[in-house]
């Protein structure tokens, strides 16, 4: 399995749509939206720096853990994973080498943007939040991979791409990661509490502000890594035998 | 698993999706180190029964057993490696971290210099899959079914759309590959494949066995001589109760008499005056599978189009 896993990374890396939505979005977006047109003073502007890092990261992160999707609908389009089912390595394998690829594939995401904080806009934090960050959002990554696994095995190819796309663009923008929750009307951050991405991003948040995240933020989120749990569990039974 | 149990057993097997029975009572053995050729044409249920064969599909009546165990198992166990068709090797990889990835999925896989050397692409192994034409994206393919090293290699279809020389060098790989002391299973519509590549032949058609033995009984069983001649207009009564003739085809203006005795047939046929435009060839190979798989009414659509074929091989082959 260790060497499915590789020639997984490998591939995710030579993928242009990977590297521009897992990389090259988030921290374009976060170079732009924390450097134009941002007045106020200097605590306030170093505090949305730090703020939409994680927000930033949070997103690339969630790219490249959907993008794995995207991968699996590609590979079943090529009649891969029907090659798989005729070699020794077993189903369930062939699903959680898929799923350990993202766990490789959104480090690099989350890093990226994390340094263009630290190096381009000089957030500064102790070395325990930095370490926290990362973790936390790359263990946060996980209910993520589930969904974009779902929509792999049960959509075809070109219906994945855009599902996940919109999954990836919704979830960010109501769950605060573009813009932060604060600026939102009353009912949607009614709404965005709930959302995976809003404590996803709340996992870095807490970090910044110095504390673990709270029981609720855990909750929500093992409520949807259920959910998305059970989806791709569905999808895997319904797409893969056909496959 | 007995050491002594065939590479392949179907005991009455029967698959069917929906309405349509794609399989319909099989029952095969195939030996150890035996080369087989499953015939038929497109739709006969070829694919279907290597489906069943490798455990993708499961029958619903009957047994299929490799090794003397569930297909699965002989799988999992790295004994069974397979080019399925409409496979297409999956991009941003290289021909060699393709190959050295399934080949470590195997309990005891050849080098992966090996396996491509079989497959005669050494030279692309540094090579990306989606740079590869249509014949070396098919090598690659055989490359992959090979690299584990499997006891039981199974082809679908493996030459569809290659050109002649990349069929050639294909076979070649496949009897280096059957040489060795494994057993081969591929899939083909085309009957001289079949015939100069296999031990055996199991030709299906409709989901069921029609023949099963070397290309060489198969063609004396339904050999013979086509007499072919234009009718002008005088009708096709009568033929039937020429000598030698065993079946009368009408295509078009033209009669085609199937004989076991052609100068009989043809002494007849000069008697009543009706030589015009006379041809008298061999069956076909093609023509024999014809035979074997039946129907040649006009309501089969495949049926129709592989007459047409066949005219085109009349005209076209000399008298001999």
């Amino acid at each position: 399995m260790t060497e499915y896993v590789k020639l997984e990374v490998r591939r995710a890396l030579r993928d242009p749509g990977f590297i521009i939505m897992g990389f090259a979005m988030p921290v374009l977006m976060y170079l732009l939206f924390t450097n134009l047109g941002v007045g106020g003073d200097s605590k306030d502007k170093a505090d949305y720096q730090a703020y939409y890092m994680i927000g930033m990261a949070a997103y690339g992160a969630l790219g490249a853990s959907m993008g794995i999707g995207t991968g699996v609908a590609e590979d079943k389009g090529h009649g891969w994973l029907r090659q798989l089912r005729v070699t020794p390595l077993s189903p369930l394998r062939v699903v959680i080498g898929r799923a350990l690829t993202a766990g490789v594939t959104v480090l690099p995401a989350i890093c990226a943007v994390l340094l263009a904080g630290r190096l381009v806009n000089d957030v500064h934090l102790a070395l325990w939040q930095w370490a926290a960050t990362v973790l936390l959002l790359w263990v946060g990554t996980v209910p993520f991979t589930l969904l974009g696994l779902g929509n792999g095995y049960g959509l075809t190819g070109q219906t994945t791409g855009v599902v996940s796309t919109a999954c990836m663009m919704g979830l960010s923008v109501v769950g605060g990661l573009w813009v932060p929750i604060d600026a939102f009307p009353h009912w949607l951050a009614a709404v965005s509490r709930w959302t995976p991405t809003q404590r996803f991003g709340r996992l870095g948040w807490s970090v910044l502000d110095g504390h673990a995240p709270t029981a609720g933020t855990v909750a929500i989120l093992g409520g949807w890594l259920a959910v998305f749990a059970g989806y791709a569990v569905l999808s895997y039974r319904r797409g893969a035998r056909t496959a | 698993m007995e050491k002594t149990a065939d590479a392949v057993r179907f005991t009455a097997v029967h698959k069917s999706f929906g309405a349509v029975r794609a399989v319909a009572g099989i029952d095969l053995e195939i030996a150890r180190g035996e080369t087989m050729a499953l015939l038929g044409r497109n739709g006969a249920g070829k694919s279907t029964a290597i489906s069943l064969l490798l455990g993708l599909d499961r029958p619903d009546s009957g047994e299929v057993r490799l090794f003397g165990g569930a297909p699965q198992e002989a799988v999992r166990a790295g004994r069974v490696g397979a080019m399925l068709q409409d496979g297409r090797p999956i991009p941003r990889a290289t021909v060699r971290e393709l190959v050295g990835f399934v080949a470590s999925t195997y309990p005891r896989p050849m080098p992966v210099a090996e396996a491509l050397a079989l497959a005669g692409i050494e030279e692309l192994a540094g090579r990306r899959v989606d740079r590869l034409s249509g014949g070396q994206a098919q090598r690659l393919r055989f490359a992959v079914a090979v690299a584990g090293n499997p006891e039981l290699l199974v082809l679908d279809e493996p030459t569809a759309a290659l050109d002649v020389e990349a069929r050639r060098a294909f076979w070649r790989s496949m009897r280096g590959y059957a040489a060795r002391g494994n057993t081969v299973l591929f899939s083909t519509h085309y009957l001289e494949e079949a015939d100069e590549n296999a031990d055996r032949i199991l030709v299906i058609d409709h989901g069921r066995t029609v023949a099963d033995g070397s290309g060489e009984r198969i063609k004396q069983a339904v050999g013979g001589t086509l007499v072919s001649f234009d009718l002008a207009g005088s009708g096709s009564q009568g033929l039937r109760a020429l000598p030698g003739v065993t079946r009368v085809e009408i295509r078009g203006d033209r009669a085609v008499l199937r004989t076991g005795d052609s100068d009989a047939t043809v002494v007849a046929l000069a008697a009543a005056g009706r030589i015009r435009g006379l041809q008298v060839v061999p069956a076909s190979l093609e023509d024999a599978f014809l035979t074997l798989t039946g129907d040649h009414g006009a309501t089969d659509d495949d049926g129709t189009a592989h007459d047409h074929g066949t005219a085109q091989t009349l005209i076209k082959e000399p008298v001999r």
